[in-house]
């Protein structure tokens, strides 16, 4: 393996790198074979998946059929199906109060009723965001790139920002006050409280999925539009009849992502709502799992565990949905 | 009425002018096809036409309507696109009935229309099938299909077969010309490709650096090219070009000295002309004769296709390439000398510095020979 002779300087280092790892790949390639070379480069990352990923599944997994608070297998009694049991026992699954872990039902429900509206919200935001932003618009780098960087912002920041912009002295009541809206103590409210954790979420999360859809909008071929416009399509059929269709992949994706990443919310809302206040409105799944496992030396991390693999088979499962439709999509 | 008038049309991107002033008429009926190489505007143009771009200035009349401000569909066109722009998550069937329904027009009346195209083009098998599971001559058929069943005044066809390969091509060229004479509704086509235009035509109008060359039918710009771009643009291998020198200006034409002592007569007006006018002599491929006499040429190489054979080379001591055209069988060998003449009337004069050809005293016409 040879490299041709650059002369400028990114040619230059990519020569000296080359040129450090080129002998150990010959050797590798010797000793292996070309054709179980891909292994090799392939590797890395799948050890360190496996450490960090796999492992912790299996763990969790196992753990999930012990009991007692040790921290060690060895320390860890086993029984069976017991946490599931326990987290599954109960009279009216509509009635949380009537669970023998009712503390997880009221976060399952919770958990839905969060996916339902924050999945409805974020898709419908990020949808008539990427329509707005596909068009030319002025300053649309500007707008693009303001609604992307939440994106990018520590989960517990958001929760602070939103928690100091929410609170009895924050600016949302300064600027109600100047209205001469009386305050209200928004975090404190059930309904408030919920209402602002979904449009925190809609808030932090809309651009990623906004860019999502824009790029799905974007390679639908221009002259699709200018054959609807010849055909007297009006705006609404040619969105409803030609956009919407061709997006459709995108959408899926979309969708799924969304259902996925707002089953596991956790953090942002952790921080706003100060650990699910008020009361349990705002305690979901993940939070559950935490204060099982970690939270007031409770030290439950079999039923902690149990619940994770319950939540994550129901991932599994939406997952599975998306692939299922995926391929019918492109079939 | 499918009949077209554009005034004084121009379109500015900017600071950059496409389009400087197009005047043209298009009678109702009419197959013409705008030529030019790319970059010259014609497709801007026919886009234009269509509404999907506006006019920095100028009007446009369809069947003696004002459409400048008329949306595309309001403007009674369809338009078959290069890229034939189906819509792919639709059926063959709802592809060509999406514009209807968007007219609001009767089930019935969409079924009837669609089973008609369908027959006219013989794409009946493929009705409830994706775009995607055609082959490109059948997705043209369809892209056709949907202009044909919006029974529009006018037909807009952009470089439709330059997805199509060779054999195709011929083949739908045919058929589009069938489809012309079948329903007599004006058709505009715009295409680089000069076979075409010259096939299918009416009329064609050149189009070059944003402004029109020449309006013509195919054999009057071919015989009589207005200008050294029309004369180089049609004919394939394209028009020779000779340094040559006003003689002699007589009442018949004149006679030009392009050297080696071989003068050649030209009809020209004598009025356009005079003694010792430098000139540009242009002659076709076509229009030499092998022979005893005229000018000496030296081949370097030839092409047989079979029916006809290009001989290339050069005129003895200069370094302008000439092609000769000889119908059937002819094989020179690399550094013959022959003796080609043009023939008589097939001689092009242009004056070298606006390009312009030196008026005729009569028309030259194809008719007006055999050999060629």
């Amino acid at each position: 393996m040879s490299t041709p002779k650059a002369t400028d300087l990114g040619g230059r280092a990519l020569d000296f790198v080359m040129g450090i790892v080129e002998a150990p790949i010959n050797g590798f390639e010797r000793l292996m074979g070309r054709k179980r070379m891909p292994y090799l480069f392939l590797a890395p990352n799948l050890i360190l998946f496996g450490i960090f990923t796999f492992l912790p599944i299996a763990i969790a997994v196992g753990y999930a059929f012990t009991g007692g608070t040790g921290l060690f297998v060895s320390d860890r009694p086993f029984v069976g199906f017991d946490n599931f049991r326990q987290l599954l026992q109960c009279e009216d699954y509509l009635r949380p109060g009537s669970c023998r872990e009712s503390l997880f039902w009221t976060a399952v429900w919770n958990t839905l009723w969060f996916v339902g509206f924050n999945v409805a919200a974020t898709l419908l935001v990020a949808l008539v965001t990427a329509l707005i932003l596909n068009r030319a618009i002025a300053a649309r780098g500007f707008f693009r790139a303001m609604f992307f960087y939440p994106v990018l912002l520590s989960p517990v920041v958001i929760g602070l920002i939103w928690k100091w912009f929410l609170d009895r002295n924050g600016l949302l009541n300064a600027f109600l006050q100047m209205l001469g809206v009386p305050p209200e103590i928004f975090l404190l409210d059930v309904g408030w409280s919920r209402f602002f954790v979904v449009v925190v979420s809609v808030w932090f999360h809309m651009g990623f999925y906004t860019l999502i859809l824009l790029a799905g909008l974007q390679a639908i071929p221009k002259d699709l539009y200018e054959a609807a416009a010849i055909d007297a399509a009006s705006p609404r059929r040619t969105l409803f009849r030609i956009t919407l269709p061709l997006l459709g992949p995108n959408l899926l994706v979309v969708l799924i992502l969304l259902m996925i990443r707002s089953v596991q919310i956790f953090d942002e809302a952790w921080v706003l709502t100060n650990g699910g206040g008020p009361g349990t409105a705002n305690s979901f799944i993940v939070q559950y799992i935490y204060q099982m496992a970690f939270g007031s030396d409770l030290r439950l991390f079999g039923l902690a565990s149990a619940a994770s693999v319950l939540m994550g088979l129901v991932l599994l499962a939406l997952t599975l949905i998306q692939l299922r439709l995926g391929r019918k999509m492109e079939s | 009425m499918g009949n077209l008038k554009l005034t004084n049309v121009t379109k500015a991107f900017g600071a950059l002018t496409v389009l400087h002033g197009i005047d043209l008429t298009i009678d109702d009926g009419k197959f013409v096809v705008f030529v030019g190489p790319s970059g010259c505007g014609k497709s801007t143009l026919l886009r234009i036409i269509a509404g999907l771009e506006d006019i920095s200035a100028g009007g446009i009349e369809i069947g003696g309507r004002d459409v400048v401000q008329l949306s595309p569909a309001e403007r009674k066109i369809a338009m078959v696109f290069q890229s034939y722009a189906l819509y792919p998550h639709m059926s063959v069937r709802k592809n060509l009935a999406f514009g209807l329904e968007n007219l609001k027009f009767k089930r019935g009346e969409i079924d009837t229309r669609i089973a008609e195209a369908a027959r006219m083009l013989a794409i009946e098998p493929y009705l409830e099938r994706k775009p995607r599971q055609l082959s490109g001559g059948q997705r043209q058929r369809v892209a056709i299909g949907r202009a044909i069943v919006r029974n529009p005044d006018i037909f807009l066809f952009d470089e439709p077969l330059s997805n199509l390969d060779a054999a195709l091509r011929v083949q739908t060229r045919a058929e589009i010309t069938r489809l012309h004479r079948q329903l007599k509704t004006t058709m505009i086509y715009v295409t680089h490709d000069q076979v075409e235009a010259m096939t299918m035509a009416d009329e064609i109008v050149v189009l070059n650096g944003g402004r029109i060359e020449q309006v013509g039918t195919p054999l009057e710009l071919f015989d009589n090219p207005r200008n050294l771009f029309v004369a180089g643009f049609l004919g394939s291998p394209r028009m020779n070009m000779l340094k040559g020198k006003v003689m002699a200006v007589g009442e018949a034409g004149v006679t030009i000295d392009v050297g080696y002592g071989a003068p050649l007569a030209a009809s020209i007006d004598p009025a356009a002309a005079k003694p010792g006018q430098a000139v540009l002599v242009g002659i076709r491929p076509a229009h030499f004769a092998v022979g005893d006499e005229g000018l000496p040429f030296v081949v370097q190489y030839h092409e047989s296709l079979g029916t006809e054979t290009y001989v290339y080379g050069t005129l003895e001591g200069r370094d302008e390439q000439i092609i000769v055209h000889q119908t059937g069988h002819f094989a020179p060998r690399s550094g013959d000398l022959l003796r080609i003449m043009p023939l008589s009337g097939r001689v092009h004069v242009f004056d070298p510095d606006n390009g312009l050809a030196l008026p005729q005293t009569v028309s030259q016409r194809s008719d007006a020979y055999e050999h060629a």
